[in-house]
């Protein structure tokens, strides 16, 4: 019985691993073909079942003058927009979280736990409802097409996930904690930013990392928020896809686009293992 | 160090609703320099909300609280001066034993010297000082506790130290400890110490004034001793003393005797003024013996079960439909089934209406 179960512990895992690293050994080696190994069918192995190039990879950082793509500026702008963009979020949502967490609000029928239902509401809702809202604010204030306007876009899409997760995190830190430090002697700026939020560092992590996350893969508002000044990464790997589609370049571009989340998991991953997260506060 | 007044203090949660819920009814005390204060009843009757009115946290709804005369009711927290250690450790995760201990100093801006000597002889007294350099969150529970426990004594020159049920976690052993290290730094930095306990062992053996608390209500302070033979309410009585203190419903037959099923009680209590029937008297299990040579306040009872608990033997017995019981050395022979009991009447106790008379 015991060893029938780990061999189907086993099996699923392996069902799964193969399900998640096909994709990416398929664009690993789609990558460092050239047009007639792609139409060759799908093959795996370098030298034997084909011969590999880097074209698809040279491309990438080729000015389109060279008959490269550039994929460098769109990629420095997502990075520029996302990191601001998540950090900003972060600021205000973990302030908003704390403020929920431990006052009480009410505006007539309006209490703590409403204001944070806002706030996910946000996420409830289909993006394609708020597009049309988006695209008339940015162009009355007349930031349609530039970084500071998808900033400002993601901060409205970011923060909410910052507060959800950051609310919840704070309600886990005993009140007590603040408590003590008012006692022991802080104002309750001091006791929050000493002593309640280095306690928080875990659910800062988490919360940041959902928000480069989201912010990193969206695709929808980049594309209807900007044209030509401004182009985001998810964006141009998609106008990569001309009549012609170049399965190498777009392949690369995929898995250099996915690299800093996989370096993202990776340290997150790290902290999670140490116990920081479950053990933070008992 | 400072005198602590509460006058006419009452606090309601929900204030604003048209029928308000009072956690705590208006009582007036004062907490004298250098003493130390029980805080005792059952879970829920306000004990924790006194505690936070007075450190701040809660502002009562009414009345005022004095530091040394000066009014701090609208005073926050952290310019009360006063230490608080919640029942629950509470530390700070991020920093070690030392930064834990040294914090209230460095809010306080104390000198660096002057903060090191203070952290290392709390430390000593807590058993603290091998671990001065630890993170914080590797230690155990209890030695967590110690560290929320030293936060409060680091300060000597606090209103006050508030005590919210502190030595919970901490094991039986240590727990009898400090509270002897407790009475010592009480007595020898003459710091106000208000412990707060559902635990009335904790409260006899800690402190010299007893405050039992009910409902929100303040039923009584006193000494030990006087909670222990003169409780003011019937609540003191059961509440405190274990087992608690034996009651009879009775009524009076003469100025100063009661009947209880038709057995004349005498006792010292003038009963002349008595508004209604509802009287009942109150005795504690240790006074009543097994009757030698009296001849009155005797009451013929059934044996019904004896329990030897070590250092006495306790007696539970049927008198009519009453239960009495009676503690007695654990030397004392017990016939089997017919007892006579023997009720001295200068430890009785009449209650009216559930007072004291």
């Amino acid at each position: 019985m015991n060893k029938f179960y780990i061999f189907l512990k086993y099996f699923f895992i392996i069902i799964w691993t193969v399900f998640v690293v096909a994709p990416f050994l398929w664009a690993l080696t789609t990558s460092f073909k050239d047009f007639q190994s792609v139409n060759a069918g799908v093959t795996y192995i370098p030298w034997i079942d084909f011969e590999p190039n880097l074209e698809g990879w040279k491309v990438l950082i080729k000015s389109p003058a060279k008959g490269g793509v550039d994929i460098v500026e769109p990629y420095f702008n997502s990075l520029f927009v996302t990191c601001t963009a998540s950090l900003i979020s972060i600021i205000l949502g973990t302030l908003s979280a704390y403020a929920l967490s431990r006052y009480t609000f009410k505006a007539g029928f309006v209490k703590n736990n409403d204001i944070t239902f806002f706030f996910i509401s946000q996420r409830i809702m289909p993006p394609i409802v708020l597009s049309i809202p988006f695209f008339l604010f940015l162009s009355a204030i007349n930031l349609l097409d530039s970084l500071v306007g998808l900033i400002v876009v993601y901060i409205v899409l970011l923060m909410p996930i910052a507060v959800w997760i950051m609310v919840d995190f704070f309600n886990k830190v005993p009140r007590e904690i603040d408590e003590t430090a008012l006692i022991d002697g802080c104002n309750p700026y001091q006791a929050f930013l000493k002593v309640v939020l280095p306690n928080s560092i875990p659910g800062l992590i988490v919360a940041g990392m959902f928000c480069i996350i989201f912010g990193w893969i969206d695709f929808f508002f980049a594309f209807i928020l900007t044209f030509t000044e401004v182009q985001l990464l998810p964006v141009k790997i998609v106008a990569l896809n001309s009549s012609v589609t170049p399965w190498w370049s777009l392949s690369a571009s995929a898995l250099v686009s996915v690299a800093p989340l996989i370096i993202v998991a990776f340290i997150v991953e790290r902290y999670l293992s140490k116990g920081n997260l479950s053990g933070a506060i008992k | 160090m400072a005198k602590i007044d509460l006058s006419n203090i009452s606090h309601s949660y929900n204030q604003n609703d048209p029928n308000p819920v009072y956690a705590l009814n208006p009582f007036s005390m004062t907490w004298e320099n250098g003493n130390r204060y029980a805080i005792l009843g059952p879970s829920g009757c306000g004990k924790t909300t006194m505690l936070n009115i007075v450190s701040g946290l809660v502002r009562p709804s009414a009345g005022r609280i004095l530091f040394d005369d000066k009014n701090v009711t609208d005073l926050i927290t952290e310019d009360r001066n006063i230490a608080q250690v919640f029942q629950f450790p509470v530390i700070y995760n991020t920093m070690t034993v030392y930064e834990n201990l040294a914090f209230p100093l460095k809010c306080r801006n104390f000198s660096k010297n002057k903060t090191d000597e203070r952290v290392n002889s709390v430390a000593e007294t807590l058993n603290l000082k091998s671990f001065l350099n630890s993170p914080a969150r590797k230690l155990t529970a209890d030695q967590k506790q110690l560290i929320s426990l030293g936060r409060g004594l680091v300060r000597e020159d606090v209103a006050a130290v508030l005590m919210d049920e502190p030595l919970t976690v901490i094991d039986p052993d240590l727990k009898f400890r400090l509270r002897r290290n407790l009475k010592e730094i009480n007595e020898q930095y003459k710091t106000t110490l208000v412990y707060v306990t559902h635990d009335q062992n904790e409260a006899m053996t800690f402190a010299d004034n007893i405050i039992v608390m009910s409902e929100g209500e303040v039923v009584q302070t006193g000494s030990p001793k006087e909670l222990f033979e003169r409780p003011n309410t019937t609540f003191v009585g059961y509440f405190i003393g274990s087992p608690a203190m034996n009651l009879f419903e009775s009524e009076a037959s003469s100025n100063n005797s009661v009947k209880i099923n038709n057995i004349l009680i005498k006792t010292q209590t003038n009963l002349s003024n008595l508004k209604t029937k509802n009287i009942k008297l109150g005795i504690r299990s240790e006074f009543i013996k097994i009757a030698q040579n009296q001849n009155e306040n005797l009451v013929d009872v059934n044996v019904e079960k004896v329990e030897d608990l070590g250092n006495y033997k306790l007696i539970t017995a049927k008198m009519g439909n009453f239960t009495i019981k009676s503690k007695v050395n654990r030397e004392t022979e017990i016939p089997n089934q017919k007892l006579k009991l023997h009720i001295p009447a200068e430890k009785c106790c009449i209650y009216e209406d559930n007072k004291l008379i």
